[in-house]
């Protein structure tokens, strides 16, 4: 018989706010997320860390918060897709997907952009093989990947080109 | 200044790109639906078993449980496919390991998972039938004992293990083996292959007081989803509504009902929804996959590379139950001498039983398999004449008035510039490095036209909306291809059209987003609902105006004058003057099936093609023969669209098939042992990442046909078609050996090489 733990109650930094909230402490965050905090923007895909779809952002690296404990994360920067646009102006990775055609069913595309952000933040200036390598943990089965690597590699220039 | 006429054949970015970047486009997991209880199913630990009892009393008495279906509480008859075969749950044999056999509705998932485990059922294990050669074998075992009893619908065909059989014959293929100066025999195995979409499947039910059920899902065919789920628990289909969410992929693996069954059949044993959502272990035990199956060529040409005469025989594993299985067999028989002409012909397709998942109609049902087999047996049979692989196509290739295997006279043939363009895109003939190779192929396909209704209304505030039960399930056909067709109408940016997602209680019903046929059937019916509303805005503005209707012209949301368009009325006003909205409506006109010869086929359902379409694909590969490792360089299709309303879209297809083909080509396989799925997951699973993914090249050929809309031909299906094939001839003309099984793992690679060494 399953047993239930018993919730805890954390604060959460999401998106540069802070969340209260109560959950079971063995949940992943992607639960944590979806669950509780009610962003269901981080999709899940296979919850075994295979597929990528659930990656958001932890202090500045990639994570797949399917396979991170929400109370890892406590103290930690979170940020995830529905804190990527400012304002309501998407960011240039998501514009550029957007218009690109590299978001087809759209179901990968916010573990994508996640990934990509986190590598533009790191590598301004990636190659084609660096984009592709950033993204080789996102699995899309859509699109042939070809016109998520464009638009990575568009939303690169637009943003050196923009600093 | 946008004005009719101007916004088909444009590229435009898709309507729903937005939702998608931002993450607030809403798929059905991320439904909370107050209230809702966790639907889970139990399934089948036995690939064959006979079921002895199945007492659900414990587990029904279980804290939090509401519900519980089984066989004994779910409607008794079977299934409604072509062969009634197969029941929601089984009562008497579980024919899969996976099978569901019971489904549980409770508070939680944990309280659901444990009443599943309450759940008794004894089994007395049967032997399973898990190969085409066990199905096949003389004294076999049967999947189906009671298969005489069966109800099926008269075009079926079943004995025993044997589901399906179909044949197409034309000339004397003896004659013209004896007669050839060139006769090649080749054997080949094809794996089974997920659909691969990253979305597992999901599924909310409620059943309300009034008799009514919603169904929320992501379904590729709501509207037939609906008939049959309300056919099945006799429900009358007018109270019963799916209402599609985003759909996370679907590539053919969402046309059959699964987690909508479970969900309603619990639903409606309760007051609560219910949630069915699949974990990706499940959603793999139970897919519906790409047929494995078998095939045997023997081919004849004349001294010049003229093909004289071809043998080929397919078998395809169906699985447990027929389902939408029987497309492989009968599309297997239309591809295997196509599109080349060849006077005599002999080509049969065996679909069979084995006690393993139920094979589905995954992207193109059959024709990666069936490419495969005959381009790489072609391409022995050029090698064999000394003739370039691609001058032999191009010798034999169709044209215009030339007559299909079933005797159907084609036009608007483009395989010679499909071939060309290909190959040019690859550079072929130019020198290469060792161990580099290129390879082509070719291929035909079909259109198809459902029926369709849409609506095009607009709004007092100006905005247009395009409402069709067409699902959009990523390919970007509803949410981008029907704006597009209704702007051009109305002579607006697509931008300021909203579409809607699939729901039958918008009363615009589609035969589904299948076969190619989305911009076919809903694309017809938007554009005539876009046709009506423009003429009811120029009625309109004739008497607000006080114009003639020649007088009038649209431009950029507006009527005008056309000699001073400074004198016009915008479409908010004309939708305010004629009472708050206009709304136009239209339905497809369906397309007739062109003419064959019935004398040259026997049991085949599916031999005549409409606008029919030509393909090819042109790889180049790099192989590693120590390793066995195939590096794929660079994929270019050229595809014949007739018409293209959407080349985003298309191109979008184009690319996203030749990735797809790519990975059944190289990785993808569903690995049995026992009848036990080995890799249900997407670790073992192997889909291409962004690492595999080639160079691809993406040719959109027009030439119209004479059946379509504007020419236009089916576009969504073949770019996954004929990839595997152009690969593995590549890796033949990269390293002198190719394996005939896929996927071309680096282990088959590496014994294709040394076939007389051991690993
Ligand atoms: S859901 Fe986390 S990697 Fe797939
Ligand atoms: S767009 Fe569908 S999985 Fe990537």
């Amino acid at each position: 018989m399953s047993i239930a733990p018993a919730k805890i109650l954390a604060s959460l930094s999401i998106n540069g706010s802070v969340v209260e909230c109560a959950f079971n402490p063995n949940k992943t965050l992607l639960e944590v997320l979806r669950e509780d905090v009610g962003l269901t923007g981080t999709k899940h895909g296979c919850e075994m860390g295979h597929c990528g779809a659930c990656t958001v952002i932890v202090d500045d690296l990639p994570v797949l918060s399917c396979l991170t404990l929400a109370v890892e994360s406590i103290g930690h920067e979170i940020r995830t897709i529905e804190g990527v646009a400012r304002d309501g102006v998407l960011h240039p990775v998501q514009r550029a997907l957007a218009e690109s055609g590299g978001a087809q069913c759209g179901y990968c595309t916010p573990g994508i952009i996640m990934s990509a952000v986190a590598l533009l933040e790191q590598n301004p200036a990636p190659t084609r093989e660096d984009v592709a390598q950033g993204l080789s943990g996102n699995l899309c089965r859509c699109t042939g990947y070809t016109k998520i690597i464009e638009a990575v590699e568009n939303a690169s220039a637009e943003l050196r080109s923009a600093r | 200044m946008t004005v009719p006429g101007t916004v088909i054949g444009a590229k435009w970015p898709r309507g729903d790109g937005h939702v998608k970047a931002a993450g607030s486009a809403r798929y059905t997991a991320d439904m909370m639906i107050d209230g809702a209880l966790s639907g889970v199913v139990l399934r089948s630990p036995h690939a064959f078993a006979r079921i002895r009892r199945v007492d659900i009393a414990t587990a029904r008495a279980l804290p939090g449980v509401h519900a519980i279906a089984f066989s004994g509480n779910v409607p008794a008859k079977p299934l409604d496919f072509s062969i009634k075969d197969q029941h929601l749950f089984p009562p008497d044999y579980v024919r899969y390991l996976g099978e569901p056999v019971a489904a549980v509705a409770a508070e939680t998932e944990a309280q659901a998972r444990d009443a599943t485990a309450a759940i008794i059922v004894e089994y007395e294990p049967l032997a399973p039938v898990l190969t085409i050669e066990q199905a096949l074998a003389q004294d076999a075992a049967l999947v189906h004992p009671d298969w005489q009893s069966y109800e099926r619908r008269e075009s079926s065909v079943l004995e025993g293990n044997v589901c399906g059989r179909n044949r197409i014959r034309r000339g004397d293929v003896d004659e013209g083996l004896v007669r050839a100066a060139h006769v090649v025999t080749s054997e080949f195995t094809f794996s089974a292959g997920l659909p691969g979409y990253i979305e597992p499947r999901c599924a909310v039910a409620h059943a309300g007081k009034d008799g009514t059920l919603t169904v929320w899902c992501g379904s590729q065919s709501p509207h037939g989803n609906r008939d049959d789920l309300a056919a099945f628990f006799d429900l009358d289909p007018s109270k019963v509504r799916f209402i599609n969410q985003y759909v996370g992929g679907a590539f053919g693996g969402k046309i059959l009902m699964a987690p909508e069954m479970y969900a309603a059949a619990l639903a409606l044993q309760c007051d609560r929804p219910v949630r069915v959502a699949w974990s990706r272990h499940e959603d793999c035990m139970h897919a519906f996959p790409r047929a494995g199956g078998s095939a045997v060529f023997t081919s004849g040409a004349d001294a010049d590379g003229r093909l004289l005469a071809m043998r080929a025989s397919f078998v395809f594993d169906t699985g447990a139950y027929i389902g939408y299985g029987s497309g492989s067999a009968l599309i297997a028989t239309m591809l295997a001498s196509a599109p080349y002409r060849i006077p005599a012909l002999d080509l049969d397709g065996t679909l069979v039983y084995t006690n393993k998942h139920i094979a589905g109609p995954v992207r193109a049902p059959g024709a990666p398999q069936a490419n495969f087999a005959k381009e790489l047996h072609l391409d022995e049979l050029a090698l064999a004449a000394g003739v370039d692989p691609l001058d032999f196509r191009l010798i034999n290739a169709w044209q215009d008035g030339d007559l299909s295997p079933t005797g159907q006279r084609l036009s608007s043939v483009s395989v010679r510039e499909a071939l060309e363009k290909a190959a040019a895109a690859i550079g072929w003939g130019r020198p290469l490095p060792a161990l580099r190779g290129r390879g082509i192929a070719a291929g035909w396909w079909f259109s198809a036209c459902g029926t369709s209704q849409a609506r095009v209304r607009v709004n007092a505030d100006g905005r247009v909306r395009v409402i069709s039960g067409n699902p959009e399930m990523g390919t970007g056909a509803a949410a981008q291809g029907l704006p597009i067709i209704a702007a051009d109408a109305l002579g607006i940016d697509p931008a300021n059209i909203e579409f809607a997602l699939a729901d039958t209680g918008d009363e615009a019903p589609d035969d589904g987003a299948h076969g190619s046929i989305s911009t076919f059937s809903a694309g017809q019916a938007v554009a005539a609902a876009a046709a009506d509303a423009r003429d009811q805005l120029l009625a309109q503005a004739e008497s607000m105006l006080e114009a003639r209707r020649e007088d009038l012209e649209l431009r950029d949301g507006r009527v005008v004058n056309a000699e001073v368009p400074s004198v016009g009325a915008s479409f908010a006003e004309l939708a305010l003057a004629a009472g708050g909205s206009i709304e136009g409506r239209g339905a497809s006109s369906g397309l007739a099936d062109p003419e064959i010869d019935e004398s040259l086929v026997q049991g085949h359902g599916f031999a005549a093609w409409p606008a029919a379409s030509f393909l090819a694909t042109a790889a180049e590969v790099e192989v590693d023969p120590e390793m066995g490792g195939v590096h794929v360089v660079h994929l270019a299709t050229a595809q014949d669209v007739g018409f293209a309303f959407n080349p985003a879209g298309v191109i979008g297809q184009i690319e996203g098939g030749a990735v797809q083909a790519m990975g059944w080509a190289l990785t993808e396989e569903l690995k049995y042992e026992d009848g036990a799925l080995l890799n249900p997951d997407l670790k073992h699973y192997l889909l291409p990442t962004a690492l595999d993914a080639p160079r691809i090249t993406a040719i959109i050929v027009e030439r119209p046909s004479e059946e379509g809309p504007r020419g236009m031909k089916g576009a969504g299906e073949p770019p996954v078609t004929t990839p595997a094939a152009a690969i593995g001839n590549a890796i033949r003309a990269a390293c002198g050996a190719v394996p005939h099984t896929t996927p071309m793992t680096p282990e088959r690679i590496w014994r294709a090489l040394n076939p007389n060494l051991r690993a």
